[in-house]
C-alpha cells in the first residue's frame, strides 16, 4: 500500500522532473567517481578503474529508469509524454490533422447543437412543482377548426364534480387586450385564470403574489400577474413594478406579482388576469353556456392517480355528459376528449421536427466517424513502418496502442473544441427557428450537461479510431522488422472494411439528401401555392375599435363605423392607391368567429356534420381591392346598408359544400346553433347574392374553410381590417397608411401592417427554415462523402503504383488505368446509392408529417438525389483516377 | 550455491537504516559499501536496486538526503536517519527479529519439534 506521504511525493516528482533528474545525474557521478578512485587506489590504471566503476553500477539508464518509476506516477507521465508525442506526429501531417478536425467538428458541433436541443425541449424536468402530474384536457371534433374547441365552463363544472382522480383543475381562457401607456396602445396576450391556477400549475411568484381563491367571482378589483419574459421585456425587470396601476382597455388594474419563467402554453402569453376582468368572462352567457367554449382545461394528478385511471375517468363523464345534454354535442362530430400529459402536450409540436434534426445530426456524425476511420486506417498503414520501428526500439503492443489513443484523444478533442463553437454560433438560430414549435425554445443552453455529452461523444469516438486500427501482434512485429519494415499495402480485412465505410457513407449521404429534397420541394410547392388573390400589391392593415363584447355599449357601433369611413376616405386619398377595401378580418387572415350554417331546403343526412363557417365582413370595395374574383353574383354594393334585406356572398368551399352543380345565387342561408344567443348575430334568414373563390386565410398548407362575407354595414364593426391596393411598390406605402389612421383614431390599436408577400412569406418561412437545416447537413454529408471515396481511392491508387507501373509498362495506356480506377470507385458509388435509395424509400415515411403537395417517395426527388450523389461522387473519383494515369511506369519500375 | 544473493524485498531498507544509524549520515557509495563488506560481499548492491531504496525511504520521511562537500572534497549527497526513521529502524528490527524467531522454530530440527 503506499502511504499518503509517498504518494504526495510522488505526486509532486512528477512535475518536478528536470531538477531531479539533474540531481540524479549528480549521486551518479559522485558515485561513479568514489568508486572509481577506490579502484585506483588498490592500484588499478585510471581508466579501467573508470570501467569497472561503470560495469559496477550495473548500467545506468536502468538505474535512471528504475529511479524515476518511484519518483513519480508512471502512468501519468506516459499520458504527458504520450500526449507530447502524438502532438508533435499531428503537427507533421498537417493535411490528415486538419481534414480529421474538421469533419470532426461538423460532426460534434452539429450533434452538441441538437442534443442542447432536445435536451431544453424533451429531457429537462419542468420548471412546475411535479410537473410529471399534469395533464392537459383536449376537447375536439371531426371536421376543419374542430382539433381544439375548448371547454365550456358548465363542462369543466362536470369533471371538476366527476372525477376523483384530478387533485385540481385550473380553468385558463386565452384572451387579448390593448395595454395602454399615455399614447401607446399595445396589445397583450392574456390568460384570464380561476385563483388556483398558479397552485394547480405548482408554479411560484418571484415577486409580489399570484391569484388564489378571493379572487374568484364577479365582485372583486381585477388583477395582473405578469410572465417572467413580459416582465423583462416590458418593464427591463423592475422589481418596483409590484403595485404599479396599468391601463388595459378601459380599466386601470394593478399588477399583484411576478412569475417564475416558465414555459407557456397552449399559446404564447404576456399576463395573467382574473376572470372579472372580462365582464363577459363573468357574464351568465359565459358562467351558464354550455356551447360557450372559451377555456382551457390544465389539471394536477390527485395523489396515486394515474394517466390511465384519469382517462377512463374523464371517458366516463363526457359519455355521461353527451346523453345528457344531447343539443350540445352533434353527434355527427364526433365530440371526444383527450387526457395527455402536460410536458407531451408542450413538445408535441416539435417532436417530429426535433426527430428529424436529431436523426440528420447523427447521420452527420457517422458519416464523419465513417471517414476519420478511413483515414486513419490508411495513415495507419503508411505509418507500419514508423510503429515497426518503435517495435523493435522496445515498445510493446499496449504502448504503442496508448500512442494511438493520444493521437486520437487529441484529434477528437480539437475537433470537439471547434465543434463546441460552431454548435454556440448555430444555437441562437436553432432557438429563433424551434420558438414556432416549442414553448421550451427558451430553456435552449449549452450548459454543463451538454458539454459533458460532447465530451463523452468525443472520448468515444476516439477510443473506437483506436481499436479499429489493427495493430500488428506482438510476435509479429519480430517477421516484420526481418523483412525490413517494408510493406505497404493493408490486409484484404482492411481494404473490406474501407470500402464498406464508403458504401455506407454514400448510402446514409443519399437518404439525407433525400429527406433535404423532399422538403425543399414541399416549400417551393408551398410558395407556388396561390393565396387566392389575384395581385400581390396589396397592403393590408387591421385596427380593431371593437370587441364583440363591446355589443351593448350604446352607439359605440355607430361612432366605430363613423370613423372607419373617414379613414377609407383618407386612405383613398394617398398617392399611388387605386382602390380600399374594408372588411373583417383583413384577407389571409383567419376569422376566429365561427358559427354552424344551415341552408334553405338542405337537409342534411343523418350523422352528417354540420358545416362551420367562418363570419367575415365586406364593404362594397373590399373584393376588387383585394383582387378576390367573384366568381357569380355580385359584389357588396353601396345599397345594402343597414336597413335593407340582409344578403350575404358565400365562398367557394360552402358553395360546393351545400350547391354542388347549382347556382347558390338567390338561395337563402342562415347562422345556427346554440351559441348564437350569447351573440348579437342573428339567426334570420339571408339571401345569397353571390361567391367568391378561396383564400387561403389559415396559411398556404391548410384547406380552405367555408367562409360566409356579411355586408360591413349590416354586422357590428370588429376587427376593422383594411386592404389597400396600390400600382407599385407597395410596401412603402405602409408609413404613410399608418400616419392617416393614426391622425384620425389617435390611441388606436394599428396591427399587422403587412403586404400580402410578406403574409406569404410568413407562412413559408418556417418550411424554408426546415429544408434549409436538413439541406444543410445533407450538403455537409454529401462533401465528407465524396472527401471518403477520394481518399480511399487516392490510397487505393497509391498502393497499387507498382501493379500499375507493372501494367503500364506491358501495354496499358493511361486512359485504360484510369477507367480502371474509375470503375472501382464507380461501384462503391452505385451499391452505396442504391442502398441510400432503398433505405429512402422507407426511412422518408416517417417525415410525412413535415411534408406538403410532395409524396415520401417522390420519384422525381429520389432520381434527383441519386443523379447528384453520382455526380458528385464521380468528380470526386476523378482527382484520384487521373493521378493514377499519370504513373510514369519507369520511375515505378525502378523505386 | 550461486556466489552472489539477491536482496530480499523489503530487506535493504532495514539494511540501509541501521547502516545509516550505526555509521551517521553517509552518501550512496557509502552506503552500497558498507551493506557490501557486512555481507562479507556476498550481496552486490547495483545502482537501480539501491537508488530506488534511498528515494523510497526519502519519500516516506525515514531519512532526509542533503549535499554536502565529502572526505576528499567532493561534492555528495549524504543520506541521515530522520525520527521518524529512527522509530521505524526500532520497529522494523523487533518484527524482523520476530519473525526470523518463528521461522528459526519451524526450521529446528525434528527432535525439539516433536
Amino acid at each position: 500500500m503506499m502511504r499518503l506521504r509517498e504518494g504526495l511525493a510522488r505526486l509532486t516528482g512528477a512535475f518536478r522532473r528536470h531538477r531531479a533528474e539533474d540531481d540524479l545525474h549528480a549521486e551518479f557521478e559522485s558515485h561513479l567517481e568514489m568508486e572509481t578512485a577506490e579502484y585506483i587506489r588498490r592500484g588499478m590504471a585510471p581508466d579501467e578503474a573508470r570501467r569497472q566503476a561503470l560495469i559496477a553500477s550495473g548500467g545506468l539508464t536502468q538505474a535512471t529508469e528504475a529511479v524515476r518509476a518511484q519518483r513519480g506516477i508512471p502512468w501519468l507521465e506516459g499520458i504527458t509524454t504520450d500526449l507530447r508525442y502524438a502532438f508533435r506526429a499531428l503537427r507533421h501531417s498537417p493535411a490528415f490533422t486538419t481534414v480529421v478536425v474538421l469533419t470532426l467538428a461538423l460532426g460534434i458541433g452539429a450533434n452538441t447543437a441538437i442534443f442542447g436541443v432536445v435536451r431544453a425541449v424533451v429531457l429537462k424536468p419542468l420548471p412546475h412543482r411535479d410537473g410529471d402530474r399534469l395533464v392537459y384536457l383536449r376537447q375536439s371534433h371531426d371536421g376543419p377548426g374542430g382539433e381544439s374547441i375548448l371547454f365550456s365552463v358548465p363542462e369543466v363544472r362536470d369533471y371538476r364534480e366527476g372525477t376523483k382522480t384530478l387533485g385540481g383543475i385550473a380553468e385558463y381562457s386565452p384572451f387579448t387586450f390593448t395595454l395602454r401607456d399615455g399614447n401607446d396602445a399595445l396589445r397583450v396576450t392574456a390568460g384570464l385564470v380561476t385563483g388556483n391556477f398558479f397552485q394547480v400549475m405548482g408554479l411560484s411568484p418571484i415577486l409580489g403574489r399570484v391569484t388564489d381563491a378571493t379572487d374568484d367571482g364577479a365582485g372583486v378589483p381585477p388583477v395582473m400577474v405578469l410572465t417572467h419574459e413580459y416582465w423583462m421585456r416590458r418593464f427591463n425587470g423592475d422589481s418596483s413594478v409590484i403595485g404599479r396601476l396599468v391601463k388595459v382597455d378601459s380599466r386601470t388594474v394593478p399588477v399583484i406579482g411576478v412569475l417564475e419563467p416558465a414555459p407557456y402554453f397552449p399559446d404564447r402569453v404576456d399576463v395573467f388576469f382574473n376572470m372579472v376582468i372580462s365582464d363577459h368572462h363573468v357574464s351568465a352567457a359565459m358562467v351558464q353556456g354550455r356551447t360557450h367554449r372559451m377555456t382551457e382545461m390544465i389539471a394536477r394528478l390527485a395523489p396515486e392517480a394515474t394517466v390511465e385511471q384519469v382517462r377512463a375517468e374523464v371517458a366516463a363523464v363526457h359519455e355521461r355528459v353527451v346523453t345528457e345534454h344531447r343539443e350540445a354535442y352533434d353527434p355527427a362530430s364526433h365530440f371526444r376528449v383527450a387526457v395527455i400529459p402536460f410536458r407531451e402536450a408542450l413538445g408535441a409540436r416539435a417532436q417530429l421536427m426535433l426527430w428529424l434534426l436529431v436523426g440528420a445530426a447523427a447521420f452527420v456524425l457517422v458519416i464523419a466517424a465513417a471517414n476519420v476511420t478511413n483515414l486513419t486506417l490508411m495513415r495507419g498503414v503508411r505509418r507500419e513502418p514508423e510503429l515497426v520501428a518503435r517495435a523493435a526500439l522496445g515498445a510493446g503492443s499496449s504502448r504503442l496502442r496508448r500512442l494511438l489513443l493520444a493521437e486520437n484523444l487529441l484529434l477528437t478533442l480539437m475537433g470537439a473544441v471547434l465543434g463546441v463553437m460552431l454548435a454556440v454560433a448555430g444555437t441562437g438560430l436553432l432557438v429563433s427557428f424551434l420558438n414556432r414549435y416549442s414553448a421550451r425554445a427558451g430553456e435552449i443552453r449549452l450548459d454543463g450537461a451538454v458539454l459533458g455529452f460532447t465530451l463523452a461523444m468525443s472520448v468515444a469516438l476516439a477510443l473506437l479510431l483506436s481499436y479499429v486500427a489493427a495493430l500488428p501482434k506482438e510476435g509479429a512485429f519480430a517477421a516484420l522488422i526481418s523483412a525490413g519494415g517494408r510493406r505497404v499495402s493493408g490486409s484484404a480485412r482492411k481494404h473490406r472494411l474501407q470500402r464498406g465505410l464508403v458504401v455506407a457513407q454514400v448510402a446514409v449521404s443519399v437518404v439525407l439528401l433525400a429527406g433535404a429534397g423532399l422538403l425543399t420541394r414541399t416549400m417551393v410547392q408551398l410558395s407556388q401555392v396561390s393565396t387566392g388573390l389575384r395581385t400581390e400589391e396589396v397592403l393590408t392593415m387591421n385596427v380593431p375599435l371593437l370587441e364583440l363584447s363591446d355589443a351593448r355599449i350604446l352607439g359605440a357601433d355607430a361612432a366605430a363605423k363613423e370613423r372607419y369611413q373617414r379613414m377609407l376616405q383618407e386612405l383613398r386619398a394617398l398617392p399611388g392607391v387605386r382602390a380600399v377595401g374594408l372588411g373583417s378580418p383583413s384577407p389571409l387572415r383567419r376569422s376566429t368567429v365561427v358559427f354552424e350554417v344551415k341552408a334553405e331546403g338542405k337537409v342534411l343526412a343523418v350523422g352528417e356534420a354540420m358545416p362551420r363557417g367562418e363570419l367575415r365582413t365586406a364593404d362594397p370595395g373590399f373584393f376588387s381591392a383585394a383582387g378576390i374574383p367573384v366568381l357569380r353574383g355580385r359584389a357588396f354594393t353601396e345599397s345594402d346598408r343597414a336597413e335593407s334585406g340582409r344578403v350575404v356572398i358565400i365562398n367557394e368551399t360552402l358553395a360546393n359544400r351545400y350547391w354542388p352543380g347549382e347556382d347558390p345565387v338567390g338561395q337563402r342561408m342562415a347562422w345556427t346553433g346554440d351559441v348564437l344567443r350569447f351573440t348579437p348575430i342573428s339567426g334570420d334568414w339571408r339571401t345569397v347574392v353571390g361567391v367568391v373563390g378561396n383564400t387561403q386565410d389559415g396559411g398556404l398548407d391548410t384547406e380552405p374553410r367555408p367562409v360566409v362575407f356579411m355586408p360591413f354595414t349590416q354586422m357590428m364593426a370588429i376587427g376593422g381590417g383594411f386592404v389597400i391596393r396600390a400600382d407599385s411598390n407597395i410596401a412603402r406605402l405602409a408609413p404613410a397608411a399608418t400616419r392617416v389612421v393614426r391622425r384620425i383614431v389617435p390611441t388606436a390599436l394599428i396591427e399587422n401592417v403587412m403586404t400580402v408577400a410578406q403574409i406569404k412569406d410568413q407562412s413559408v418561412a418556417p418550411r424554408r427554415v426546415n429544408a434549409a437545416l436538413v439541406s444543410a447537413f445533407g450538403l455537409l454529408a454529401v462533401i465528407i462523402a465524396a472527401v471518403g471515396i477520394a481518399g480511399v481511392l487516392a490510397f487505393s491508387v497509391s498502393a497499387r503504383t507498382n501493379e500499375i507501373g507493372i501494367r503500364m509498362s506491358l501495354g496499358a495506356d493511361g486512359g485504360m488505368v484510369q477507367r480502371m480506377i474509375l470503375r472501382e470507385g464507380g461501384a462503391l458509388l452505385a451499391i452505396g446509392t442504391v442502398v441510400g435509395i432503398a433505405v429512402a424509400f422507407f426511412a422518408t415515411r416517417a417525415i410525412r408529417g413535415l411534408l406538403f403537395g410532395v409524396t415520401p417517395n417522390d420519384p422525381l426527388t429520389l432520381v434527383g438525389v441519386a443523379l447528384m450523389m453520382a455526380a458528385i461522387g464521380i468528380v470526386a473519383c476523378w482527382i484520384p483516377a487521373s493521378r493514377a494515369a499519370r504513373i510514369d511506369p519507369a520511375i515505378t519500375m525502378r523505386s | 550455491m550461486a556466489d552472489k544473493l539477491d536482496v530480499k524485498q523489503g530487506t535493504l531498507a532495514l539494511m540501509i537504516l541501521r547502516t545509516l544509524d550505526v555509521l551517521g549520515p553517509l552518501h550512496g557509495y557509502g552506503v552500497a559499501r558498507r551493506i557490501e563488506e557486512t555481507s562479507r560481499n556476498r550481496l552486490t548492491l547495483n545502482y537501480g536496486t539501491l537508488y530506488p531504496a534511498l528515494l523510497k525511504l526519502e519519500q516516506e520521511g525515514f531519512i532526509s538526503g542533503e549535499w554536502r562537500p565529502s572526505e576528499n572534497n567532493r561534492r555528495a549527497k549524504y543520506y541521515a536517519l530522520t525520527p521518524a526513521g529512527r522509530k521505524q529502524l526500532a520497529r522494523e528490527t523487533r518484527e524482523w527479529h520476530e519473525t526470523a524467531d518463528l521461522i528459526a522454530a519451524f526450521l529446528a530440527p525434528r527432535r525439539e519439534a516433536r
